[in-house]
């Protein structure tokens, strides 16, 4: 068992005054079979309300508006949660490896996840790079998987300043150079070429030992296996999530999960200072 | 026999013998219904009647009731025009549209309810997904959201046509923002107000009980919880086409109309701002876009929307009208699913027939397409307003060669129909100051409540005032007549 | 009722006024100068530029001013906020915000009367027009205000289109007293002596359509005091700052009495103004006129400022 402690604090100064504004942050981590949250405690200066709800995928929001003009705001969240180890992926050595290819063929599963089935703008291959990675279906579709993982994993160099949370997949494979979330978009459109259910994950990475991570929210991906569930993968590290894991959302992109959204009506240059730390007691 | 002064108001009528014509059958002869207007209308001089079609008009222009269109340099301000000739439906007629109409909805509904909780008719095979997927209306975070009543589609618009057959056709389901109600009532007082004597000669149902019925059903899908409702209407702005319409609806229902940056969400309840402060809202009667009904949720940079509106509406706390993502079943390429649709739902046969439809998308069907542009419509399957049709059989060899590029740059994106004959109605035109055949279409006006139903007993004719036009729709300059639905 | 909307009818009932007092004060000016007794009172340069002074120009122009361009701008210019072009225009936009709550007759008067000045000839405007023009603006705004008086039920909606008339009129007389003052002052500059028995105070008069009931008050020529007195204190001549104000103090009443008993709310602040006004003598303000002018303005300032605070913004 795993206490978190996550801190999550961010200061946007602006050159002129902002009149109003709407933001809405999406970093809660969520409540599953490994993590639970024991808090979550907001704080926010200039006197500006947080209210809590929920957004159109079922995640935590935190909505801040501010009615009174100010050049700074700061926003600070901490959670305290415990994380579990997960259990051990139980492969069920009667189920056969073509049942699962037939599996992903039938309609049913096909309708229920077709979320994750579909390519978004920003898990879309360029045309002529569809067969960038081949399955072999003599093997399981985990194996695979974990293939595939690696191979991003060394496709892709994990490097700042060479992309957005925008960027497309074609100039990602141009460039072969990115952060995590570049790293998900691909492994995610290449595995819903092959027809298995990906997602994007949004959380935080538990750096401390020696993972390598986004300086803030980190992404990574969860496939569906039929007979196993949904598994985590983590390109960047070419590993299967574990404790130093902690999730906040999913959805099919980036843009389903995005951390920060907002409105504001001011004009000018603005600074956005974020910084995420993440500690664990045994 | 025809009236010896005939010549005066019909002298040019020029009866095509293979169109439908509503007023003349084959023989050219005035059909029943008709007779006594005929009579009327035939009694006035062209001068009499050139002085009543000009003070309507002004009388429209005075009284704002008018349209923007964009397509050219500036946004000019236009009266929608109308025509003194009214269009009759009998009754025995009516039922059939009437009892057509509310099936359809019904099922639209039920499938929106399907598509956005099991998808059984998906995986029954008897629609693919890829028709939903792609569908750039189907809102996922819609998915497993119980709507008040279980109603998506509370207003609904349903376009028809009488073919040449002499049956009607349904051409499109518009359950997304549907507009034109608006006219109907103005076009009824503005002929009331120029031929009052001619409604002597007819008993026929009023349309002026729209917005009492709109307002019971807003107040029927109240949230769980809420005693007496406010209902308010929420409109882009001033500087939307339809603008006329959203304040008429507000008046006539006696409720506000705000504009997004009215409306603010507080811990998952919405409110408006008032002189007094803030009071709370329960339903909306949206005429925006799903797209821009909330900035955190949706399109980031609508500033029409409400931040947090979304949220709102999912917690139970405000009903929105038609629920967002109704849009999926409005896509043209769902349409020609009609008939399965009514009939896994309801298990009834579908009373109003559905124009048979190609899909790009398929194979065989893209292929006849190509191969018969030239007697077929073709439509973009998400435009609305008319924009992007393709009329084939006036099209120089040239445009058909482009519309084929087009078509398969996106076969997903075009859907393609026989061309329909209209059926066709005697309409006044200024320009030669005497009657012709304008082809016609109906819209008609359908609610969906919480145990509660009403279609409008008349609608919204469109004409398309260009000679051998097929497109009604207003921005591509068509006008609209008021349409009688006559009692038994 | 929505605080946009509410704004909106306010701003509605100041645009309409507004174009008003631009018509008469641009006619007035211009056809009474024509025969004036005074030289510089009949200079154009010098008539163009009180023009310019009311309707708030403020390009400055080293170079002498063009009647065609100036009374286009007053009027027709789409291109000037101030022109009364765009004062109807706004308050149409005003009114189609609204159209939900104001009576048909009101809305179709008012877009009439817009469509009306859109399509009025610039050409036949700076050459013939100004008379008819001018005229013609005058009359239908008397128009609708009668239908707006007439036609709409006495309510919240009707209190803020009457709020804004009221406030922009006492703020027009208030405007229209300081040129003219000024004017006065620079035409007897040789003369001081001759500042109380101005012409200028005839035209003043005229550009707030009071002259005649300025005779029948004073029965005689206009003077400096009389004249003041009459603009600023007579309760009783619904062109004057205490008509205004009484008016004022009524629509906000209507919009919510219970507040009177509250220091910081518009109610009381126009009871109070209110007050001073009433119990003025032209003795206490004649002596420095500018000041009085002035604060005034000030006080109206502070009163818009309260109202948009307290019922248009929250």
């Amino acid at each position: 068992m795993y206490n978190y402690t996550i801190k999550y604090s961010c200061v946007n100064t602006y050159e002129n005054p902002v009149f109003e504004s709407f933001w809405q942050y999406i970093v809660t981590p969520q409540n599953n079979s490994t993590q639970e949250l024991s808090s979550g405690v907001f704080s926010v200066s200039n006197d500006a309300v947080i209210e809590k709800s929920i957004n159109g995928y079922n995640f935590e929001t935190a909505r801040i508006h501010t009615k009174k003009p100010f050049e700074s705001l700061t926003f600070e969240a901490v959670f305290k949660l415990t994380k579990t180890k997960d259990n051990p992926l139980k492969i069920d050595p009667k189920y056969k490896i073509e049942d699962g290819y037939k599996a992903l063929k039938e309609l049913d599963f096909q309708v229920d996840y077709e979320a994750f089935l579909n390519t978004t703008e920003l898990t879309t291959l360029p045309k002529e790079q569809v067969s960038l990675f081949d399955f072999d279906t003599s093997k399981s579709i985990l194996d695979n998987l974990k293939r595939l993982n690696n191979w991003v994993h060394k496709y892709i160099v994990f490097k700042a300043g060479e992309t957005t949370t925008e960027t497309l997949l074609e100039t990602v494979i141009e460039k072969k150079k990115g952060l995590s979330p570049d790293f998900t978009h691909l492994l995610c459109a290449i595995a819903r070429v092959n027809k298995i259910p990906a997602r994007y994950v949004s959380g935080y990475l538990h750096q401390g030992d020696g993972l390598l991570g986004d300086s803030q929210m980190c992404a990574w991906v969860e496939v569906l296996v039929p007979n196993l569930g949904w598994i985590g993968l983590d390109p960047v590290n070419n590993l299967l999530t574990d404790h130093n894991y902690i999730k906040v959302a999913h959805g099919r992109d980036y843009k389903d999960c995005e951390p920060l959204k907002q409105l504001l009506f001011s004009y000018g240059e603005k600074t956005s200072k974020c910084v995420v730390e993440v500690t664990y007691e045994q | 026999m025809k009236p010896t002064n005939f010549k005066h108001l019909f002298s040019s009528y020029d009866g095509n013998e293979n169109l439908f014509d509503e007023i003349f059958d084959k023989k050219q002869n005035v059909r029943k219904v008709y007779q006594k207007l005929f009579d009327i209308y035939n009694d006035q001089s062209i001068e009499e009647f050139i002085n009543l079609n000009n003070k309507a008009k002004t009388s429209f222009f005075n009284q704002g009731i008018t349209f923007q269109v964009y397509n050219e340099e500036k946004a000019q301000e236009k009266i929608f025009p109308f025509d003194l000739f009214p269009r009759i439906i009998d009754a025995d007629e009516w039922k059939i549209i009437e009892h057509g109409v509310l099936q359809r909805c019904r099922a639209l509904n039920a499938f929106i309810w399907d598509i956005y909780h099991d998808k059984n008719i998906i995986k029954a095979g008897l629609v693919p997904m890829e028709l939903i997927s792609s569908s750039a209306n189907y809102l996922r975070q819609m998915d497993g959201l119980d709507p008040v009543g279980g109603i998506y589609n509370h207003i609904s618009g349903t376009d028809l046509i009488k073919h040449s057959d002499g049956k009607y056709y349904v051409l499109e389901d518009n359950i997304r923002c549907p507009s034109g109600v608006s006219y109907v009532v103005y076009n009824r007082n503005a002929l009331k107000r120029s031929l009052f004597g001619v409604f002597n000669h007819y008993d026929i149902h009023t349309v002026t009980d729209y917005s009492e019925n709109l307002l019971e059903i807003l107040e029927s899908v109240k949230p769980k919880g809420v005693d007496v409702p406010t209902c308010v209407v929420i409109t882009p702005g001033v500087y939307n086409s339809a603008y006329f319409e959203h304040s008429y609806l507000a008046k006539t229902m006696g409720i506000e109309l705000v504009e997004g940056r009215d409306l603010v969400v507080e811990n998952d309840f919405v409110y408006m701002k008032t002189i007094s402060g803030l009071t709370k809202v329960d339903v909306i009667y949206r005429r925006i876009d799903d797209g821009f009904l909330d900035p955190l949720e949706f399109k980031k940079d609508s500033a029409i929307g409400v931040p947090g509106l979304f949220a709102a509406y999912k917690k139970g706390n405000v009903t929105l009208v038609n629920a967002p993502g109704t849009g999926v079943a409005d896509d043209k390429a769902i349409y020609t699913y009609m008939p399965e649709i009514i009939k896994f739902y309801l298990g009834e046969k579908p009373i109003l027939n559905n124009v048979h439809t190609y899909h790009c998308s398929r194979a065989t069907d893209l292929k006849f397409v190509l191969e018969n542009i030239h007697n077929l419509v073709v439509k973009p399957v998400d435009e609305a307003g008319g924009y992007g049709i393709s009329i084939g059989n006036r099209l120089t060899k040239l445009e058909i060669e482009a519309v084929k590029k087009v078509i398969l740059q996106n076969p997903r994106k075009y859907i393609a129909q026989p061309i329909m004959s209209l059926s066709v109605h005697a309409t006044y035109i200024e320009d030669c100051q005497s009657f012709e055949q304008r082809h016609v279409d109906l819209r008609t006006f359908t609610l969906l409540g919480q145990d509660k139903e009403f279609v409008l007993k008349g609608g919204l004719t469109r004409v398309a005032l260009k000679k051998g036009n097929l497109i009604v729709n207003s921005s591509q300059g068509g006008g609209s007549k008021d349409t009688w639905v006559l009692k038994k | 009722m929505l605080a946009r909307i509410a704004n909106n009818l306010f701003w509605m009932g100041r645009y309409i006024e507004r174009a008003e007092h631009t018509a008469r004060f641009t006619n007035v000016n211009y056809f009474s100068s024509l025969d004036a007794p005074n030289k510089l009172s009949r200079d154009r340069q010098f008539v163009l530029q009180s023009i310019y002074e009311m309707v708030g120009e403020e390009e400055e122009n080293e170079k002498a001013l063009i009647e065609q361009d100036v009374l286009y701008n007053a009027a027709l210019n789409p291109e000037k906020h101030y022109s009364i072009l765009n004062c109807i225009t706004y308050a149409r936009e005003n009114a189609n915000s609204s159209r939900d709550l104001i009576s048909n007759d009101c809305y179709e008067t008012i877009n009439t009367f817009y469509h009306s000045v859109m399509n009025y000839s610039k050409e036949y405007f700076v050459t013939r027009g100004l008379h008819d023009f001018t005229s013609h603006i005058m009359h239908q705004s008397t128009i609708l205000k009668g239908k707006i008086r007439s036609t709409m039920l006495h309510d919240e909606v009707y209190a803020l289109i009457k709020l804004g008339i009221n406030i922009e009129r006492a703020t027009q007389v208030t405007r229209v007293l300081q040129i003219k003052y000024d004017a006065a002052e620079k035409v007897t500059l040789s003369k001081p002596k001759h500042l109380k028995k101005s012409y200028e105070w005839t035209t003043l008069l005229k550009c707030v359509d009071s002259f005649d009931i300025n005779r029948r008050v004073y029965r005689k020529a206009p003077t400096q005091s009389t004249v003041i007195e009459f603009l600023m204190l007579n309760p009783n001549s619904p062109r004057t700052v205490l008509y205004c104000l009484n008016q004022i103090q009524m629509h906000i009443a209507m919009l919510d009495p219970l507040k009177v008993h509250e220091k910081d709310t518009a109610l009381f602040l126009i009871g109070k103004m209110k007050c001073e006004y009433k119990y003025k003598t032209v003795e206490d303000i004649q002596d420095d006129v500018k000041e009085f002018i002035a604060h005034t303005f000030s006080s109206l300032v502070e009163l818009s400022k309260k109202l948009e605070d307290e019922y248009f913004y929250h």
